[in-house]
């Protein structure tokens, strides 16, 4: 099996990796950059833990090879983080008690991002769409939705 | 150990190049289904010696809507389906499967070509696109030919592909006047939904009569296929003389006839009659509405 070149840019540094076959997204994300803040959960799709934004739109960082995504721009939770600032999402994830034992957190984070970066003015049906993949077992969701509410609100009045 | 090499086809050229001239190639799009049974070494994924990434092909995703036919290409996601003017124009119960497949992450990503490739029993683009006629296109290096969806099929989990085939495009025919759709599903939950059955049906209604009738379920037999005796049962009815549970029934008498008593039936006997039977009356009352 010969490793492939590959060159993905990754909260906006760019790296140029020989990556194997079989490597996923996730695994280059975690073991080779570092990046633990992506988590696997299920590995096949299920559970949505490992989302992270590839050219834009959510997806499982689980179900793609690193060598397809040659030349993508991928966004990780690691990417929200400003200057020190935290993303008005994470701020409205601590507020609203989003989080308990969070290990979904980073995975709906950057589904609710996704969404919010196409659709700045979601409802509350777009929103649960759009972490529709993302099991969380602890918060029962409500608080996950509510602290999306406020910061397209906390956006928008930006 | 699923072993392979991997190539990345840059244009369609090079990958139709790359197929006519190695043997054991698979090919990969989004990748939701074929790197779950990688994973899971599910011997459908086995027996492969390079994969191929078409998933960079920018020149097979596209929806376009053309004189007689709406064309897909091969590429397009199910989130395109989902978001596209021309589908929910034309073909509004394709938005509706495609909207019901996965969740956002895997309809970013899952494509139509993959989904008919694929070729499980419970895909949800398969049921509608075979009520709506679509015809597939295949291209090789040196040509292209064109066959019914219902003809390409050829089990489950198989196809009529040639190895040296890559599917392009899937044109579906525009439906002309006075005809009615319909998307049913029902899984275990509503997110992450691998359809324990659904069902999709098209069909004319003229002077309250009802012509060419469509209506294929998915995941009831090996793979989905037109209910012709149903279709028959139907078929130059008037609506009123209809009577959508007894259609049910029908239905559940061919799909058992077709798979014999399986584990499920008792299940799907139940299941598959009401589909049919809520999917004809939401039909009759848009033709009542609409009159």
């Amino acid at each position: 099996m010969s490793n492939i070149e590959v060159t993905i840019t990754v909260n906006g540094t760019k790296h140029r990796l020989m990556v194997g076959p079989k490597e996923r997204l996730l695994d280059t994300l975690r073991e080779r950059l570092h990046l633990t803040g992506t988590k696997e959960g299920c590995g096949v799709g299920e559970c949505g833990a490992c989302t992270v934004i590839l050219d834009g739109e959510a997806v499982h960082s689980c179900l793609i090879l690193t060598a397809q995504a040659d030349g993508s721009e991928v966004i990780t939770v690691e990417g929200l983080e400003k200057e020190g600032q935290l993303h008005p999402l994470q701020e409205a994830f601590i507020k609203h008690h989003a989080v308990q034992c969070g290990f979904c957190t980073p995975g709906m984070l950057m589904s609710a991002k996704a969404l919010i970066d196409k659709n700045p003015n979601p409802t509350r049906e777009e929103i649960k769409t759009a972490i529709e993949g993302n099991l969380c077992r602890c918060t029962g969701y409500e608080q996950i939705i509510e602290a999306i509410e406020s910061a397209t609100r906390a956006l928008e009045s930006r | 150990m699923i072993d392979y090499e991997f190539f990345k086809a840059p244009s369609l050229k090079e990958a139709l190049e790359f197929l006519g001239s190695h043997e054991g190639v698979k090919a990969i799009a989004g990748g939701t289904d074929l790197l779950v049974d990688i994973r899971k070494e599910n011997a459908r994924a086995k027996g492969f010696k390079y994969l191929l990434d078409i998933s960079g092909l920018k020149e097979l995703k596209f929806i376009e809507e053309r004189n007689d036919c709406v064309a897909i290409g091969a590429l397009s996601t199910h989130t395109m389906l989902v978001e596209s003017p021309v589908i929910n124009k034309h073909f509004p119960l394709l938005a509706s499967a495609a909207k019901t497949i996965g969740s956002t992450q895997i309809r970013n990503r899952g494509t139509v070509g993959g989904n008919i490739n694929n070729a499980s029993p419970a895909a949800d683009l398969l049921p509608p696109l075979i009520a709506l006629k679509a015809h597939v296109k295949l291209r090789t290096l040196n040509g292209e030919r064109k066959l019914p969806l219902d003809e390409f099929l050829a089990g489950p989990y198989r196809t009529n592909r040639q190895s040296d085939e890559i599917m392009t495009e899937v044109c579906v025919p525009l439906l002309g006047e006075g005809y009615f759709t319909n998307f049913q599903k029902i899984g275990r939950r509503k997110a992450m939904n691998i359809a324990r059955l659904n069902l999709a049906v098209v069909l004319g209604i003229k002077d309250d009569t009802v012509f060419d009738p469509r209506i294929v379920p998915g995941a009831a037999t090996a793979y989905p296929i037109r209910f012709g005796k149903t279709e028959e049962a139907i078929s130059g009815k008037r609506i009123g003389d209809i009577d959508p549970a007894e259609i049910g029934e029908r239905a559940s008498e061919e799909m058992i006839s077709a798979t014999g008593v399986r584990w499920s039936t008792p299940y799907k006997r139940i299941a598959l009659a009401s589909l049919v039977k809520r999917a004809l009356e939401t039909i009759f009352r848009e033709a009542k509405a609409n009159e």
